[in-house]
């Protein structure tokens, strides 16, 4: 009885972990450089959106912009429309998440 | 006691808000009331400021150094004015200016002096009235500048200028540089984001900057003079020397083991165990940009990707055409084991005196002809004969920052093992030395310890 017991317990729990088990997405990462030629602050200022022009192909991107640091430099306008950036981004359900966002022109 | 208690609160309040209220900038209702007209409103409360800024390595780009080897001791060495294989180039021999178009037409106004805090009207390291008021205080003093406004432009006499925000509201903001202010400049030297130094002070990669430091924390100016160590590749400094112990002391660790080493080891080697960002360019060698500009061959890491050299340092350098980096040795009784970024550089070296010489970047920016950059170069110094072979120098750049978490510095094993960080014999360790230091007997019974404790 015991035995049939711990069994039933042990199914249980294999079925409710099967349940809950998210299915993993994994983020395909992309690289480019292009201009941007818009740049949208979200109005709580904790993401934004700038939509750069590819250098090679001329498409316009979107990337979504949400670290701090990029955010900062994009209110200040250290970063403004017209700038040539380095971006490296995480595609994933539809959209394409910065992970670094960086101009192209150093000293 | 319920009523002392309710009067140190109230004590407490007041001293904060009287504490707060008097962070504020004392002259921001002057400005509010009479606009800003660059320095000269600043010095109605900060008289001969200006003039002492000109001075500073700030504004002059340059300094007297007595720590480097080959050097003359009446000449200031610095930004503009070195040549050296990161940058290829100086303020003097790139100066800011309008290239020539490119295959595609397109030109840019552009220099190394575009990270100068002045208007380029006057020259880097000027003196004068005019070259006072040409200073840009707002630049690292406002929290409020809008950096887009502080840009190269050619004015309708042709003179390239850089633009600065002179606004009220910048103006009307005015207090400690935060990072962002010194990173408009220290980020992107040496032609990109993160390149030269590879480190980033964000609170992910640095734990002074986790813990709300900002620079100007350490590097606690006086009278626009900023206290540095001594890189083996940072010449220009304002004549004040800083280190760790200056706020960590001598012997900072609970575990005296720790502080048995910081006679002979630096902060540095534990404590910032990587660093980042180019570590090889190549000047001979322009690739083309999709925008049609070229650009030095640059190989690049991320921050935190690179593992340092390690090697004794007494605090002077050895300056040669095709080595600068750290002097020292173990029985010197001056030096410890520091970790040091290692770059190595191509450029051009003449021929006839084995001097490293430098580029105007205007012509191989816009076609890739780097020989054309050499010869400018040559003719802005007046060198008539010259010629040009391609040859490397190596470069070992101090790594001060990005700290890393107490969880991420160095330990015993990382170190003290066959396969360890240290290259013992290279530091000058016998084989009989190194028998034991790479016995993990030393600190066993230790690590063991911390082990059992933390499982």
């Amino acid at each position: 009885m015991n035995k049939i017991f711990s069994v039933v317990i042990l199914l249980a729990v294999l079925v409710v972990s099967s349940l809950t088990r998210v299915p993993s997405v994994s983020a395909e990462e992309a690289k480019m450089v292009g201009e941007i030629s818009k740049i949208t602050l979200a109005a709580d200022g904790k993401s934004a959106t700038a939509i750069l022009k590819d250098t090679k192909t001329g498409d316009s991107v979107p990337i979504e912009i949400k670290d701090e640091l990029t955010l900062d430099k994009l209110k200040d306008k250290r970063i403004v429309e017209g700038d040539e950036i380095r971006c490296k981004f995480d595609k994933q359900d539809g959209k394409n998440n910065s992970k670094t966002f960086v101009k192209t022109a150093g000293c | 006691m319920l009523v002392i208690r309710y009067v140190a609160a109230f004590l407490g309040v007041v001293l904060l808000v009287a504490t707060s209220q008097a962070k504020e900038h004392e002259g921001k209702e002057y400005i509010q009331e009479n606009g800003y007209k660059g320095p000269e409103t600043c010095e109605e409360c900060h008289p001969g400021t200006a003039k002492a800024f000109l001075e500073t390595v700030h504004w002059k780009h340059a300094s007297k150094v007595d720590y480097v080897d080959n050097l003359k001791a009446d000449q200031e060495y610095g930004m503009k004015n070195r040549i050296y294989t990161m940058c290829n180039a100086n303020d003097i021999i790139n100066n800011l200016k309008e290239i020539p178009a490119n295959e595609a037409g397109k030109t840019k106004i552009t220099g190394c002096n575009t990270c100068h805090p002045g208007d380029h009207t006057v020259d880097v390291g000027s003196t004068g009235p005019e070259a006072e008021q040409a200073i840009d205080c707002l630049i690292c003093h406002s929290g409020k500048y809008d950096f887009s406004k502080r840009k190269p432009v050619k004015r309708d006499d042709g003179k390239v200028v850089m633009t600065q925000d002179r606004s009220t509201e910048a103006a009307m903001n005015i207090g400690r540089p935060g990072i962002k202010n010194c990173m408009v400049c220290h980020e992107s030297a040496g032609g990109g984001a993160l390149f030269k130094r590879g480190f980033a002070m964000t609170k992910d990669a640095d734990v002074h900057a986790a813990k709300g430091f900002i620079c100007v924390d350490c590097h606690s100016v006086k009278n626009h003079r900023f206290p540095t160590g001594k890189d083996p590749n940072n010449w220009a400094n304002d004549g004040i020397y800083m280190t760790c112990a200056g706020c960590h002391n001598d012997k900072p660790h609970k575990d005296e083991d720790y502080n048995r080493h910081t006679g002979y080891v630096a902060c540095q080697t534990c404590h910032i165990p990587k660093t980042g960002g180019a570590f090889a360019k190549d000047f001979t060698k322009w690739v083309k940009l999709d925008n049609g500009f070229y650009e030095p061959a640059t190989l690049n890491k991320e921050v935190n990707e690179t593992a340092p050299v390690y090697a004794w340092y007494n605090l002077t350098v050895s300056n040669t055409p095709h080595f600068i980096g750290p002097k020292g040795s173990r029985s010197d009784g001056k030096s410890k084991i520091y970790p040091f970024k290692v770059y190595q550089g191509k450029a051009y070296f003449n021929k006839l005196d084995g001097q490293l010489l430098g580029m105007d970047f205007a012509e191989p920016m816009a076609t890739g002809d780097t020989l054309a950059g050499v010869a400018c170069a040559a003719d802005t110094l007046g060198i008539k004969k010259y010629e040009p072979v391609p040859g490397w120098q190596t470069t070992y750049f101090g790594s001060n920052h990005q700290v890393a978490p107490k969880s991420k510095a160095l330990t015993c094993a990382n170190c003290h093992a066959i396969n360890g960080l240290l290259n013992f014999k290279e530091l000058g360790y016998g084989d009989k030395e190194i028998e034991k230091l790479v016995s993990p007997a030393i600190y066993f019974d230790k690590v063991l310890k911390i082990q059992q404790e933390n499982e």
